[in-house]
């Protein structure tokens, strides 16, 4: 048993120093130097870069004028408006694909022995780093024009692999969703945590089977995650650049790729169109996530007035 | 419930998807050992590709200037942000909310945004902003904030640096020194993941490097790429080599995991201790 | 034939076993209770009656077919869960109609079905409401609904009423209580809470360790447990080593351990005559405290310390340290196992 009167006089002099310290706020405000650098680079590099970006978007070269000029030049040339279209529809199916299959896989990880579970999240991990140049590369000899697939296409006689061309939309999207995979499904991993074993078993009492299961109630409430994932994934995309710079060049009209030529390169610079190509790009990440939010809320409103 | 069945399926698609995945690795690797491979099956075993690549002194610059270059703005991005966490944590944690989103916007910005914005506005301008390498630091910062952030964020939740700051200055600590000798020791375990994962993101970058570093800072990917156009065989043997080194990196994010696991559950309850005294 | 028959089931998890031979009935429309302390294996029982484990050895026969390898689905067996019953992306008329959607129940009849068990269970008025809206309480009425509208033949709940508060219960204990009788439905009721079963069980299953160790109305468990388990698990039992007892009652040793309910112990301060047929032992008060309606002394009586019940009737009738006599008839003095 603790003395009570040694418990009394040690609570006294904790609060005096805890006094002494909300006083001590009060009085001297140095401490706030701690969080200079950190202001510093968040003002030089991050913020500064970004507004700059954004009002260099809205000027005339040269002049420093207003202008939505910038904007209007992206839909009024075709390799511009090219880029948008490219860059919108390989995202979106890269991230389409990508999505169904992170489900498939994230849910086959949810339902297996930890064993294997493990061992397929050590190869996700793994392979998620395999990236840009490299994936790029190995693709290029997989099924490039000398490919490996190519060969053994010829040699069998299957003209779908002797004639796939890797240098196109479908080249792309193929590459694309093969960085999408690991990425997705360990996003959508924890998203299956929230799925509840009871209500499965309530499901199967009821007289539902598996797919009743999914469509009624497993899909229902990994929407948001589901959504929420597809958004990274086409953000991941359309921002991507390796990849299409090592496997296309410029020769595929895609956003990421346009923008830095108007900086760098032998190209002219377009400082000002650039930051509106940009912008753009934003834009498009932006507007999926918005998109996909009202998606999740129409979702949900649909929900509620069910059963009147 | 159909269980045998649904553990089938379920190991089909994980088998596929593994096979999907490995398959451009293990071909690259494949490649990077035979000299020829035009019809079916590859002719001419050979470790040439990598004997000569170890043998290139142009090779190690590349390599070193990319680990240097991974390293350092890791260092001082966490070194920054640990500070800046000091004020949020003992003086004003209302303002964590403000952290955050500065710390979640350039998850958006992505890379070439990011490059492309920071460039525009300081190339033109004097020394030392249009340093391009000074650039690149400083850029790399920025594109890893958000991940060390969260590192830092769930270290400081999960020790409950709150309760052991209180605790350190009832036993007379001043508050920066209570931060910087009690709460940091234990935030080091903590970061450790996001550390290295920074790390082995920069490690793989090409987008920044290309656009900001260009010419003055080649780095490996970049040698990679343009070796891309020379030898495929060497390319190949070169990506087997930088794979290895990213696996190494993450290999060590994983043991250091499973360690952090265990030491993150202790000192919560060294903290929970201290706290009943 | 009883209408649930569970013949040598026999269960185990790796190296542990959780249900060893058991063989139980159950009769139609009566509201039986698997009662034990955690891991004694009840839930597993009726997780296996529903389908959702399997047995490793053993039949479970239901209203006379042999249900051992049908699925949770063919088996018209309903439950609800201690929690996470309801789907939460479901208001609760879909949630109550969701098995009658699988039955290709027509929507009319639907309709009538779902407002009927919502009138039931007292929940009119709360059709669009979504789960996370509702309290701990109405989400179980829901659940219960749910589980009844599709005409099931057995009724499972699995500690439905743990993760509600205290003064909620009693209330949902009378309700199912009622439901079950104005249905007439057969229930296997699962709980770790010996009061709930006394109140609405028509027959408990006591179960220690995978075995059942006893059975019988709740008045019977609770006047005659049969092991010292029983007798520590249900009641408030003062179980007293064997040997131990004997020296305080001057007989000789009996290789049972005793039981005495604290209520059945009288305590007075002068001297008692002597009675045949009861035990008079002479203590000290250690300490009291109330509980309910009921006073708690503790009573030090040789060298031991035993729990005598008083009702409150007026304010406490013995102080700390006094010395008292604490009469217990004879009858009341219980051998167990």
């Amino acid at each position: 048993m603790l003395n009570e009167q040694a418990l009394a006089s040690a609570n006294q002099s904790s609060i005096q120093t805890l006094q002494r310290f909300n006083g001590f706020r009060a009085k001297r405000r140095t401490y706030l130097l701690a969080l200079l650098p950190f202001i510093v680079l968040i003002i030089t590099y991050e913020l500064a870069p970004l507004m700059t970006m954004v009002i260099r978007s809205f000027l005339t070269p040269k002049t420093g004028e207003f202008t939505f000029a910038n904007y209007a030049a992206i839909f009024q040339k075709k390799l511009y408006r090219d880029a948008v279209f490219n860059s919108l529809s390989l995202s979106l199916f890269s991230a389409g694909i990508g999505i169904v299959i992170a489900f498939f896989g994230a849910k086959a990880i949810y339902e297996s022995t930890l064993k294997r579970r493990n061992t397929f999240m050590s190869i996700l991990n793994m392979t998620s780093n395999f990236a840009g140049v490299p994936l790029a590369f190995s693709y290029i000899i997989l099924l490039g024009n000398a490919g490996v697939l190519i060969h053994l296409g010829r040699h069998f006689g299957i003209s779908f692999l002797e004639n796939y061309n890797l240098y196109s939309f479908s080249g792309l999207v193929l590459v694309y969703v093969y960085f999408q995979i690991p990425l997705g499904t360990m996003l959508m991993v924890p998203a299956f945590q929230g799925l509840k074993q009871e209500w499965r078993e309530a499901v199967s009492l009821l007289g539902g089977g598996s797919v009743r299961y999914w469509f009624k109630v497993g899909l229902p409430v990994l929407l948001p995650s589901l959504l929420g994932t597809f958004s990274v994934l086409f953000s991941n995309a359309v921002a991507a650049y390796a990849t299409a710079y090592a496997l296309l060049g410029g020769n595929f009209s895609l956003l990421p790729i346009r923008i830095s030529e108007q900086f760098v390169g032998d190209v002219l610079q377009r400082k000002e169109f650039g930051s509106a190509l940009a912008v753009m790009l934003m834009v498009l990440m932006v507007g999926v996530t918005i998109l996909s939010n009202w998606l999740l809320k129409r979702a949900g409103q649909q929900r509620s007035t069910y059963g009147k | 419930m159909a269980n045998r069945g649904k553990q089938k399926l379920n190991l089909t698609i994980m088998v596929l998807l593994s096979a999907y995945l490995i398959l451009p690795l293990g071909l690259t690797f494949l490649y990077s050992l035979f000299q020829e491979w035009t019809s079916m099956l590859p002719t001419g075993f050979t470790l040439r590709y990598y004997v000569d690549l170890f043998q290139d002194p142009g090779f190690y610059l590349p390599i070193l200037r990319t680990l240097i270059i991974s390293t350092v703005p890791v260092l001082l991005c966490t070194a920054i942000t640990i500070l800046a966490m000091y004020v949020i944590v003992v003086h004003h944690p209302k303002w964590q909310k403000y952290m955050q989103i500065f710390c979640t916007i350039p998850y958006s910005l992505q890379g070439v945004i990011l490059a492309i914005s920071i460039l525009a506005l300081y190339s033109g301008l004097p020394l030392p902003f249009s340093d391009r390498i000074a650039m690149l630091v400083c850029t790399y910062c920025i594109l890893i904030l958000p991940y060390i952030y969260r590192g830092i964020q769930n270290s400081l939740n999960a020790i409950n640096a709150r309760q052991l700051i209180e605790a350190a200055m009832l036993l007379g600590y001043k508050p920066l020194a209570a931060y910087l000798r009690v709460v940091v020791p234990n935030l080091l375990s903590g970061i450790t993941v996001s550390f290295l994962l920074s790390v082995s993101l920069l490690f793989g970058d090409f987008v920044v490097v290309n656009i900001i570093g260009g010419s003055y800072y080649p780095t490996a990917q970049m040698y990679l790429y343009k070796m891309m156009f020379r030898s495929g065989q060497q390319t190949s043997a070169m990506i087997v080599i930088l794979f290895a080194l990213t696996l190494l990196i993450s290999a060590g994010v994983l043991v250091l995991q499973q360690r952090n696991k265990k030491s993150v559950a202790h000192k919560q309850e060294v903290a929970d201790g201290f706290h009943t005294i | 034939m009883a209408f649930i028959q569970f013949e040598h089931i026999t269960k185990r998890f790796g190296r542990n076993t959780v249900l060893d031979d058991i063989n139980l009935d159950v009769e139609k429309g009566k509201l039986v209770t698997l009662l034990g302390p955690s891991g004694c294996g009840k839930s597993t029982l009726l997780r296996c009656l529903a389908g959702l484990e399997n047995p490793d050895g053993g039949r479970i026969i239901l209203d006379g077919e042999d249900i051992t390898n049908r699925q949770p689905s063919e088996r018209k067996v309903s439950m609800v869960f201690q929690q996470y019953s309801l789907f939460p992306n479901m208001n609760v008329f879909d949630n109550i109609a969701f098995g009658l959607k699988i039955q290709k129940i027509p929507q009319k009849q639907l309709r009538t079905m779902v407002e009927e068990m919502m009138a039931m269970v007292e929940l009119q008025g709360k059709e669009h409401a979504l789960p996370r809206h509702l309290s701990g309480g109405q989400q179980q009425r829901v659940a219960l609904a749910r589980s009844l509208v599709t005409r099931p033949k057995v009724l499972l709940l699995d500690e439905p009423l743990s993760a509600i508060d205290a003064k909620l219960r009693k209330s949902l204990q009378h309700r199912i209580q009622q439901i079950q009788r104005e249905l007439n439905i057969t229930c296997v009721f699962v709980t770790h809470d010996q009061d709930e079963a006394i109140l609405m069980s028509d027959i408990i299953h006591l179960m220690n360790q995978g075995t059942v160790e006893q059975s019988g109305a709740p008045i019977e468990l609770y006047t005659s447990p049969k092991t010292s388990f029983a007798a520590s698990f249900i009641g408030n039992y003062n179980v007293l080593d064997g040997a131990a007892f004997a020296k305080l009652v001057g007989e000789p040793a009996k290789p049972n351990d005793v039981a005495i309910r604290p209520e059945t112990i009288n305590l007075t301060l002068e001297a008692p005559q002597m009675q045949p047929d009861a035990y008079v032992l002479s203590g000290e008060i250690m300490e009291f405290s109330p509980h309910g309606n009921v006073i708690r002394y503790t009573v030090r009586v040789g060298e031991q310390d035993i729990h005598a019940d008083a009702l409150f009737r007026s304010f406490k009738l013995f102080q700390t340290g006094q010395k008292v006599y604490a009469i217990v008839e004879k009858r009341n003095c219980l051998p167990v196992m």
